[in-house]
């Protein structure tokens, strides 16, 4: 084996030679591995610092006029047209499921009328603002971030930059505000609409009485579970726009690297929302609401 | 179109054709899925290394997922989290009335039969089902896929199939983690963040967990894979409309999984437990 270039010295043997390209090929082999290695334990501590200075420059910029009203009000109502009727379709089997299993237990213990009071606590603390998100974020998260990635591959956030217009003023806290405003409104709405398809459930497939579900409904949820309810699809409707906004804005790779930046977007804001979701629910309980 | 002023009636042929063109769609969706289950037997002939290839990159995931631990690690993750949510909410709620003691139950009754599948189910759908769409649709949209077909490989066996079957396959770790790893956060957030002894909670748990409604339950999430796979597969291969445009099908075929994955587990639900419940607290 020889290799090509002039290292090898004059007069070495065979055995010598192979000797040092094999240790000269490990050595290269060992700063490619050092060099990858840094780069995967470094990108995603820097995706991070990068999504939090996002994060921040969204916050000071919702706050520096002009305001982009006419794109807050397109994009809230983008958002509500995609989630719309995904998110009631949805709260419907969520809470048809919950107060299925709810009144084999309740029937179990002879307490049937007390379904509503299952049918509340499932619906308000945790099907509405979970299902809420679901789809705002599955639905209009992803749409944002395959907007915003195809402007960016295209350079459009770059000509936008030259023309002396900050993106993350035009296009991001609009977005990030009507993905906040648009799961808060919903979140009432899905909890209505599950309420009342656990309501229509319970009643006329399980024969539980109408009145006892009604009268059962505010047992245990007060108003206090109800603004429980509301925060929590605040915070998620902020960070499914959040994370959808900052992985639009730093794809690259063309319509493949479109395509993982709104897979990306799904599955980190599925994990945040299981994070809020535990520390609201926990500080929750603790405040005593 | 200076012929459509041949036709009478411009503005409901219009309608008529929305409509129409929307049953076709339908019809062309079913299509590909019975097309995409009936060449199992192609994938299993002629593309063994691709199936095993996609095994191993759906349980290690791809780009930036991997570097966070794969696949495996956010199911496992979210089933830790919902789990704890069965541990907060269920210790409060039974305290209310003076049974915590109960929440043993609460884990065995509750993550088994809904939290641990519909979790297990989410995940799915965000991290292989959302990368297939994503992978096939940049195929599709760089005009792979026409390639594959001019090259003679059968691209629904290549490309969905293929999916389809390895995602049966990561369904059954991904399964056994999720289930596990709610029990264990439950168990976590009861014995150690509530502090309840751990006697009480295993006693109540083990007295609980039936274990036909843990087959059932994995039973559900393989069904819901089948699902969530074909839907995602579909989406990604009919993608169009350049970048954004694969985003966007990465977002409707999202918004179908999830859709339905709730709707196959409620059927499951509904059809296994019906109204005996399949349940009893007297023994």
């Amino acid at each position: 084996m020889r290799l090509e270039g002039g290292w090898a010295m004059a007069g070495e043997t065979d055995a010598t030679q192979q000797w040092r390209a094999r240790s000269r090929l490990g050595e290269v082999l060992m700063a490619v591995t050092a060099d990858t290695v840094k780069a995967n334990a470094v990108k995603p501590v820097r995706a991070v610092g990068g999504f939090f200075a996002v994060a921040l420059d969204t916050l000071v910029q919702s706050f520096n006029p002009p305001f982009a009203w006419r794109e807050f009000i397109l994009q809230s109502w983008f958002v509500a047209r995609v989630s719309f009727v995904p998110t009631l379709v949805l709260s419907i089997p969520f809470t048809v499921l919950a107060v299925f299993l709810f009144n084999i237990l309740l029937r179990e213990f002879g307490a049937a009328d007390f379904s509503g009071t299952g049918a509340a606590l499932a619906t308000v603390l945790q099907i509405g603002p979970v299902v809420t998100v679901l789809v705002v974020a599955g639905a209009g998260a992803t749409a944002m971030c395959a907007d915003l990635g195809a402007r960016t591959i295209r350079e459009e956030l770059d000509a936008l930059r030259v023309m002396g217009i900050n993106p993350i003023q035009a296009l991001v806290v609009p977005r990030v505000l009507a993905a906040t405003l648009v799961a808060l409104l919903l979140s009432s709405l899905v909890v209505l609409v599950g309420l009342t398809g656990g309501f229509i459930f319970s009643v006329f497939f399980q024969h539980v009485t109408p009145g006892a579900f009604v009268a059962g409904l505010t047992l245990l949820t007060g108003l206090g579970d109800v603004l429980i309810c509301f925060t929590k699809a605040t915070l998620f409707g902020l960070t499914a726009g959040l994370i959808a906004c900052y992985m639009g804005i730093t794809v690259g790779g063309g319509p493949a690297g479109v395509g993982n930046a709104v897979n990306e977007t799904v599955v980190f804001s599925f994990m945040a929302l299981f994070v809020i979701n535990i520390i609201v629910t926990a500080l929750g309980f603790r405040a005593g609401l | 179109m200076s012929t459509a002023a041949h036709y009478p009636l411009p503005r409901l042929r219009r309608a008529l054709a929305a409509r129409a063109a929307g049953w076709n769609r339908v019809g062309t969706q079913i299509q590909f899925h019975v097309k995409t289950l009936s060449s199992i037997r192609d994938v299993v002939i002629h593309y063994p290394v691709e199936l095993v290839r996609l095994i191993a990159q759906m349980s290690l995931g791809t780009g930036a997922l991997a570097m966070i631990g794969g696949t495996m690690v956010i199911v496992a993750f979210l089933t830790l989290s919902t789990g704890a949510i069965v541990a907060a909410q269920g210790y409060n709620q039974f305290s209310q009335v003076g049974v915590e003691a109960l929440t043993g139950f609460a884990s065995a009754y509750f993550n088994v039969r809904i939290v641990a599948p519909l979790t297990a189910e989410f995940a799915l759908a965000a991290t292989i089902g959302a990368g297939a769409t994503a992978q096939i649709g940049a195929m599709r949209i760089n005009e792979e896929i026409d390639a594959l077909e001019v090259i003679g490989i059968r691209s629904i066996a290549y490309l969905a199939t293929a999916r389809v079957m390895a995602g049966i396959i990561v369904v059954i770790p991904f399964y056994c983690v999720s289930v596990l790893a709610a029990f264990f956060a439950t168990r976590f957030g009861t014995t150690v963040v509530y502090g309840q002894s751990s006697g009480v909670y295993d006693h109540y748990f083990l007295t609980f967990l039936n274990r036909v409604d843990l087959i059932w339950s994995f039973a559900e999430v393989a069904a819901g894979g089948v699902v969530i796979m074909l839907i995602h597969t579909y989406y990604g291969y009919t993608a169009s409309g350049g970048p954004a445009g694969v985003g966007e099908a990465v977002g409707r075929a999202t918004r179908a999984s999830l859709l339905a994955s709730v709707l196959v587990i409620l059927m499951i639900t509904l059809a296994v437990y019906g109204q005996s419940g399949n349940f009893n607290l007297a023994g």
